[in-house]
């Protein structure tokens, strides 16, 4: 009966200690999370399909420092052109690609400058 | 007249892709050779535009038409020599050359503001006609697989060829130019 309180404040003290562990271990694992992502370590890349005169996607969002790679599997030369002018891959050749690091926070509206009706748009976060 | 003369090129490809539903359609050989005069043609028409409009937009449309309508005769071309067919000229192709010819000598004739609405009346009802004869004709008629899917591919870049000549047909009209 007299070890029951001990036990007891053992078994307080016990859980409170895990607690505790498990608390700075959450703060820990956060903080190495959010300090990667600010660092950027490992950015993805992402593809985009330019097909059938379409950009595939269409609305693509990134985070800052990803690549974003436009691959042309048409017969024709496409472009990716930001309309702010923010990017501008140029003549992107059929069966080539080109690669644009989005360093710039926004969304860029953009288009083929050879075929006007081909729009699309990429966000940065 | 422009007009008319724009309906009168869609009715004759029109005239002509109707004949085959008789017939059962065009063989291989002869779809090759209506896809490389189609694009010909336009190649055509699209050098002359580049050449006599004074308007920036034309000259690019006209340069994109050539870009473009040359890129698909390439893969065209490619997949003949690929398949050992030899195009076979038929009603529709020399159709398809005449109305080219007689869009040619038409705009000869004409300058300035003139000349780039009768070239975009006539690539809008071009785009149309050719579209159309894909649809009801050249495609379900293709027996060789490579042969359709390019025919298939190709499809969209005449949609959105047509989609463009629209627009500039209505900045035209809204310009009075």
């Amino acid at each position: 009966m007299d070890d029951c309180p001990l036990t007891n404040r053992n078994r307080r003290q016990f859980t409170a200690q895990a607690c505790r562990v498990v608390l700075v271990g959450l703060l820990v694992t956060g903080g190495v999370a959010s300090a990667m992502s600010e660092a950027g370590v490992a950015p993805k890349t992402h593809v985009i399909t330019i097909e059938n005169m379409r950009f595939n996607p269409e609305v693509l969002t990134v985070q800052r420092g990803d690549r974003v790679v436009w691959v042309n599997k048409d017969l024709f030369p496409h472009t990716a052109t930001a309309d702010n002018k923010a990017f501008d891959s140029r003549s992107i050749e059929p069966n080539a690609s080109w690669t644009y690091e989005a360093r710039k926070a926004g969304e860029y509206a953009y288009v083929c400058t050879f075929h006007p009706t081909m729009k699309a748009k990429l966000t940065v976060l | 007249m422009k007009i008319l003369h724009a309906a009168c090129s869609g009715l004759l490809i029109f005239a002509a892709a109707g004949a085959w539903a008789q017939s059962g359609g065009p063989t291989d050989p002869q779809i090759a050779a209506i896809v490389v005069t189609a694009n010909q043609v336009d190649i055509d028409a699209g050098k002359l535009a580049e050449s006599v409009s004074q308007s920036k937009e034309i000259k690019q449309f006209a340069q994109l038409m050539i870009t473009d309508h040359g890129a698909v005769n390439k893969s065209a071309t490619e997949l003949v020599h690929k398949l050992h067919v030899q195009p076979e000229s038929n009603a529709t192709s020399q159709s398809l050359k005449q109305g080219g010819d007689d869009n040619l000598a038409a705009l000869k004739k004409l300058k300035g503001g003139a000349f780039d609405r009768a070239y975009i009346d006539h690539e809008v009802a071009y785009h149309q006609s050719v579209i159309e004869a894909l649809d009801k004709t050249l495609i379900p008629s293709a027996k060789n697989e490579e042969l359709k899917a390019l025919l298939v591919k190709v499809r969209p870049a005449f949609v959105a060829h047509l989609d463009h000549a629209k627009q500039l047909q209505t900045s035209l009209e809204k310009s009075g130019g």
